[in-house]
């Protein structure tokens, strides 16, 4: 049995004493513990597997595809059917509109009045949270799949879908219940919430370390928050329910080749566990770090890297493509111009994995497309003699400039004055640095520019730079600064919703549905995700030089 | 017993008194909180519906159909057919699925009956669904002709949702509501809950009478 004050940061044995003869103790036990599970044994562990079959993937164990029927004689079967398609891998539900899907996880079906865990059923309403009800068992489990009667002998909703399993399909899904987000995940500790953020080889040290000086600071501001009980309250909200834990954060700086990476990160999570990787910066490859978050189920929230892994995983989350979306947004534009397009693209880009990637994800979107793209990539050498490289550019061709603001300023100085008929410049890789344009090119440059512009933009940065000033931090990158903010303002939210159910399943699924709800303050138009999306960002202008100087948007949101 | 011990036991009683408040807050608010949602505690005798009728400005936006055809859908929706139409997204767990199989059964229904209308599925989530999802997306549900599905950009699915008052602020919030008009120029009967599809059926019919 675990501890009841599993669910209480800081109970020492001192608090143990004082309270074992006091009333608040029984309310202690009624809401803060949680239900202990039998060793599992090979018998139990083909039963758990026969119900993850079933809840996971609609599969029966006699290989049939499940079937359920809802009320309004609506049949699923299969996937759709599967027990996880509304109450979530993690079993602590969901919401959708005004339907409000229960967290059926052990903890919560089988809970008695000792040991009722809470939950909130719908983040926007912060007091609607989990009512009691007498614990289930293995028969009136049966009866509220296999009838849609709830354990108060209510009928359940609409939408809950009733199937005909046997006794022993019935067990095997109660066994699947009662192991599914029994153990709190790895990275909480009794009295804190342990996060990290990752910093590649060759990042800029004042971004990364502007990065780590932000988060230290929210998270200060955040557990300062957290001490309620230093026995004032200062709102009624404090009286509602939240994770006690402090957060705490680890910075892992990674060095060397990418390929040592895997190792690198298997030995800092060994020695210090966290529970999400949030925000984290490269100029190159993330790759590594990506499989390693998928590979040990940890979630890896929006990091600021150019060139995140086409392949998705789970765990993962993006905030875009990055240069592969900016290439796919710059094809479509390119398919949908009426002007007739230059006959020839030349594409400059930095001969590493990001650059590659780019021209490479171009060159795929403008396959059977009549234009003659050419690739030149660059390296220290070829950067320094770019004269060379860019002495065939005529007034006829289109560039396409893959480069980071320091190899752009290399551009600025070996400028023809031949200026091409248009040159593009990725939003991404440019960071807002555009003075290596000369006043001959400025009118013919496009920005792929993958975030929002103009007033709007202005109004949604205004809350960090407000965050920034207050607290002394310098704004150095205004893209990338609006990324890191973002994510611990979200984190708070998340953090809030789940109160002590920290499941890394769950993170995720809240993270899925909530991403859109509350106010923008991303330097992209739009944030949103849903289940299985990946990328929460899904377009980019093509943005010109106003006469002011300024940019503006020269097509409207283009969506690959 | 320490000094640091007491210490640590009076500051943790304190945690204790201000967590059981609250908790006690909760025991008192949770009743009322009861009645705010659809939860698993379904009323069996509750109708599951409400249904209304109203009429709609409708701007005149461009959309994308399924087969990546870019129309005015003013033009779509009075092409003098009655008119059948719901609001989903592709990767939307609870309610679309259902409201798109009564669609679907609404549809043979239809079918059966000789009755020619235009079935339309809007799109809330139009970045993420392309023409190509929602193509797949209409097999899955065995649409036949005379179904369409509609996508666009984000301002023009947002301009759609408040013109039928279906926009909830985010598609996590959206509502299961079906929308349904005998011609061009008449009112909008507006069913919003669940219904079977012959429940739907039995209220088209009335509407075309």
């Amino acid at each position: 049995m675990i501890s009841p004050f599993t669910y209480f940061p800081g109970a020492g044995r001192g608090f143990q004493r004082l309270v074992s003869n006091c009333w608040l103790l029984c309310l202690f036990l009624l809401s803060l513990a949680s239900v202990g599970h039998a060793e599992p044994s090979a018998a139990n562990n083909a039963e758990v597997e026969m119900g993850r079959k079933i809840y996971m993937e609609g599969m029966r164990p006699s290989g049939e595809s499940l079937k359920g029927m809802r009320q309004s004689s609506v049949q699923v079967e299969g996937a759709t059917a599967a027990c996880e398609t509304c109450h979530r891998r993690s079993g602590m539900g969901s919401l959708e509109g005004n339907i409000v899907v229960m967290p059926i996880t052990g903890r919560f079906l089988f809970a008695t009045a000792e040991n009722r865990p809470l939950a909130l059923v719908d983040p926007r309403e912060a007091k609607n949270v989990t009512r009691a009800h007498a614990p289930y068992n293995d028969e009136s489990l049966g009866k509220a799949i296999r009838e849609g009667i709830n354990v108060s002998g209510a009928k359940m909703s609409p939408l809950m879908p009733q199937y005909a399993l046997t006794d022993v399909e019935i067990k095997a899904v109660s066994s699947y219940l009662k192991q599914l987000s029994s153990d709190l995940s790895p990275g909480v500790g009794e009295s804190s919430l342990r996060f990290a953020t990752i910093v590649t080889p060759g990042v800029d040290p004042q971004k990364s370390k502007v990065m780590e000086d932000m988060m230290r600071r929210a998270f200060e501001q955040r557990n300062a928050s957290q001490q309620t009980y230093s026995g004032r309250m200062r709102s009624p909200l404090d009286l509602l329910p939240r994770t006690l834990r402090n957060w705490e954060l680890t910075v892992w700086v990674l060095e060397g080749a990418p390929e040592t990476w895997a190792a690198q990160l298997a030995e800092k999570y060994r020695s210090e566990p966290v529970f999400a990787v949030i925000s984290g910066v490269s100029t190159t490859t993330w790759a590594p770090v990506h499989n390693f978050c998928q590979q040990e189920k940890l979630p890896c929230m929006f990091p600021s890297v150019a060139l995140p892994p086409v392949e998705t995983g789970y765990y993962p989350l993006y905030f875009s493509r990055g240069v592969t979306l900016e290439a796919e947004v710059l094809a479509k534009h390119l398919r949908s111009e009426d002007k007739s397009v230059p006959k020839r693209l030349v594409q400059f880009y930095r001969d590493d994995e990001v650059g590659r990637g780019a021209a490479k994800a171009l060159t795929d979107a403008l396959k059977d497309f009549d234009i003659k793209i050419e690739n030149r990539a660059l390296d220290d050498k070829d950067l320094a003699h770019l004269k060379n490289t860019l002495k065939d550019i005529s007034s006829k061709d289109a560039v396409m400039l893959w480069l980071q603001s320091a190899d752009l300023t290399a551009v600025s100085k070996a400028a023809p004055k031949q200026v091409p008929a248009v040159a593009y410049v990725s939003g991404f890789l440019a960071a807002e640095n555009y003075s290596f344009i000369s006043k001959a090119w400025k009118p013919n440059v496009r920005v792929v520019y993958p975030y929002e512009l103009g007033a709007k933009r202005e109004k949604n940065q205004q809350m960090m730079k407000g965050w920034l000033k207050t607290w002394q931090l310098p704004l150095v990158d205004e893209a990338f600064q609006s990324e890191v903010f973002f994510n611990v303002l979200f984190l708070t939210d998340l953090s809030s919703q789940m109160l002590d159910n920290l499941f890394r399943d769950h993170l995720i699924e809240r993270a899925e549905d909530m991403l859109s709800f509350g106010s923008n303050v991303s330097a992209y138009p739009f944030l949103g995700l849903s289940r299985g999306q990946r990328f929460a960002s899904k377009g980019a202008y093509i943005a010109r030089f106003g006469k002011d100087g300024k940019l503006g948007a020269d097509s409207e949101w283009l969506v690959p | 017993m320490t000094d640091n011990d007491q210490i640590l036991g009076l500051i943790n009683l304190r945690k204790s008194l201000i967590l059981s408040a609250f908790i006690i807050a909760f025991s008192l608010v949770r009743p009322v909180l009861a009645e705010e949602s659809i939860n698993m505690e379904h009323k069996p005798d509750a109708p599951s519906f409400t249904r209304s009728t109203a009429t709609y400005n409708v701007p005149d936006v461009a959309v994308i159909r399924q087969d990546g055809k870019k129309l005015s859908f003013i033009k779509e929706l009075d092409d003098g057919r009655p008119v059948v139409m719901s609001f989903v997204f592709v990767s939307c767990s609870a309610i679309c699925p259902m409201l798109t199989h009564v669609m679907s059964k609404l549809q043979t229904k239809l079918d059966q009956e000789k009755q020619q209308a235009h079935l339309i599925s809007i799109s809330i989530d139009p970045e993420s669904d392309t023409p190509a999802k929602l193509t797949e997306y209409a097999k899955k549900f065995g649409a036949e002709p005379g179904w369409d599905f509609y996508t666009g950009t984000r301002a023009v699915s947002l301009s759609l949702q408040k013109a039928f008052n279906t926009y909830r602020g985010d598609k996590m919030n959206h509502t299961a509501v079906i929308l349904m008009r005998s011609k061009p120029g008449q009112p909008w009967l507006r069913v919003e809950g669940f219904l079977s599809a012959d429940a739907v059926f039995q209220e088209y019919s009335a509407l075309s009478r």
